[in-house]
């Protein structure tokens, strides 16, 4: 098989990427606290969310903003499946379907985990990629409401707002750091191959790629779904490595930070997700730790809570003000090194 | 090769096209002239498949009225749309592929873009920059050059002068008139009527969504009173 330029270059930009992640990832291993450690994996599993949300918005520019709800499905699919019998006695005990008596080995669970996600997101996706701009957005934002009020009410079968605990703890940094390269070459590769070339030019111009022979609904369809699927891999290696989860944290908040990232990195291209990621978390400690109200410099400064939640609102706002296509605009990595001619 | 019997084109509840009835046969260029409005591009449009039309399209004897638009392009109907509608975000190689997008030979593909960077040596110095960083001209001969990486039998071209210089123009006439002399059956729209006829074995004279006058390119430029419909005084 031979790779076009596009292509040759994708994988020279994806190698830079995961030598990048490796990197971040041993030295967090060598250095980091037990508590930095749990900031770092919690980095990389919203960096394949973003990654995720930006195989889907990045090519075809329709904005998703109900990605944390397929995580959030991936997370309880594999959850219910890997607990084992006597904890799901125990936390879930009127489930339906005997979903209480049964327990499935940790790769089998992620696997039904993500077949079930997919199933979801293709039949959601069939109404979804029909629709154009605004009717699309809002259609999205209905879905995560329409799964969080699920989540919450069907309390025998998730716990709603408690927490759903007995997770086999199976995940660590190495295995999420192996998972985020895995699918930064996932993503890039889907960027670069002749769907991802059609789908965004149909993004440049829908008529247009219509007229070369583009099925734009049908190429929309397949990024939707390989999109949730990421997002469901992200979703399983949250559940996998916390051992708990409940409803709150597939929401609105989650929802808005990963998109804040992806936004602020630059949705077009995959490097722009992985600084977007890196730069919003860095960027989130220093205001976390600035809301406590530290003294600084010999000035004690006051305590500012909510001050994340407005930096979000800001990074999201000046982004699309000054600068719409986000810091890397459309440029991969490889890009910065290879000089133009 | 096309045979086009009373089609009807819609634009919603509106009616762009009246009935008009054409044909090209193979190896021929024929010219559809009109000025603004007159349903040129709507008659392009539903032979692509991307606008809702009545009447019949036959091409090589099929209907085409089931065919979506990606097998229309299979079975070598390929155009060079109005206002070129170059992928501006994506580099020229990148345009030339989806152009190409529909074949299955993808070893061949290559060949293909690297004979138009040889026909075209100024878009093979640009591969690698956006489509929408290149001149008018320029973008019109890569919208050509990606209509033709589908390999059609038949090229349609919408107002292929549209904006650009009158040397420029010259220029897209001349590398039309030379694909003709290769055998390539052409459908040309133009409001450019002398230069598109001087090219052309047949014509058709389009306004409002009527069939106003056809005969062959002779007959045609030699009427006195086509220029007067063509800029609509008729």
């Amino acid at each position: 098989m031979t790779l076009t330029r596009g292509q040759k270059r994708g994988v020279a930009g994806a190698c830079i990427l995961a030598l990048i992640l490796i990197s971040i990832g041993v030295m967090a291993s060598l250095f980091a606290s037990n508590y930095q450690l749990r900031l770092v994996y919690s980095t990389f599993v919203n960096l394949i969310v973003v990654l995720g949300l930006q195989v889907f918005m990045g090519n075809s520019r329709l904005t998703n903003l109900s990605h944390s709800a397929f995580m959030g499905i991936g997370a309880y699919a594999a959850a219910i499946c890997v607990t084992p019998v006597a904890m799901k006695q125990i936390a879930l005990p009127d489930a339906p379907w005997g979903l209480n008596a049964f327990a499935l080995d940790p790769i089998t669970s992620a696997l039904l985990a993500l077949v079930i996600t997919g199933v979801i997101a293709f039949l959601v996706g069939i109404f979804i990629v029909r629709m154009t701009g605004t009717g699309a957005t809002i259609a999205t934002l209905a879905v995560l409401v329409i799964v969080h009020s699920i989540f919450l009410y069907r309390t025998d079968i998730f716990k709603g707002n408690q927490a759903f605990f007995g997770i086999p703890q199976v995940f660590s940094l190495t295995s999420i750091v192996i998972l985020a390269v895995v699918v930064v070459f996932i993503s890039r590769g889907f960027r670069e191959s002749a769907w991802g070339v059609m789908l965004r030019a149909s993004a440049d111009d829908e008529t247009g790629a219509a007229a070369m022979g583009v099925n734009v609904t049908r190429l929309r369809l397949i990024a939707w779904v390989l999109s949730s699927l990421i997002i469901a891999c992200a979703g399983i290696s949250y559940a996998f490595f916390l051992g708990t989860i409940s409803a709150r944290p597939f929401y609105f908040n989650h929802v808005f930070l990963t998109l804040a990232m992806l936004i602020f990195g630059g949705m077009r291209t995959v490097t722009g997700a992985v600084l977007g990621t890196f730069a919003i978390s860095f960027g989130l400690e220093v205001v976390r730790w600035l809301e406590t109200g530290p003294v600084v410099v010999g000035i004690d400064l006051p305590e500012v809570l909510g001050l994340s939640g407005v930096m979000l609102g800001l990074v999201i706002v000046l982004t699309m003000a000054m600068r719409p296509v986000g810091v890397m605009g459309d440029r991969e990595i490889e890009e910065l090194f290879i000089r133009k001619r | 090769m096309l045979d086009i019997q009373n089609l009807q084109v819609f634009h919603g509840p509106i009616e762009a096209v009246h009935g008009i009835s054409l044909s090209v046969a193979s190896g021929q260029c024929v010219a559809l002239l009109g000025p603004n409005g007159a349903g040129k591009t709507s008659t392009i449009s539903a032979i692509c498949g991307i606008a809702q039309a009545s009447g019949t399209i036959a091409f090589e004897g099929t209907d085409l009225a089931k065919v979506s638009v990606e097998d229309r392009i299979g079975r070598g109907i390929a155009v060079s749309p109005e206002g070129r509608r170059i992928f501006s975000n994506l580099s020229v190689e990148a345009n030339l592929r989806i152009g190409g997008g529909i074949r299955s030979d993808r070893e061949n593909i290559q060949a293909d873009i690297d004979k138009w960077f040889d026909t075209f040596p100024i878009l093979g110095e640009r591969r690698s920059q956006p489509g929408g960083t290149l001149s008018g001209g320029e973008q019109q001969m890569l919208a050509i050059a990606r209509a033709l990486m589908s390999r059609p039998k038949i090229l349609l071209l919408d107002e292929p002068s549209l904006g650009l210089a009158p040397r420029i123009v010259a220029q897209v006439f001349q590398m039309i008139a030379q694909l003709r002399s290769e055998g390539m059956t052409i459908l040309l729209v133009e409001q450019n009527a002398r230069q598109a006829l001087d090219i052309s074995d047949y014509g058709y004279l389009l306004n409002n969504g009527r069939i106003q006058a056809q005969g062959t390119s002779a007959e045609l430029g030699g009427s006195k009173d086509m220029m007067a419909k063509l800029t609509g005084l008729v």
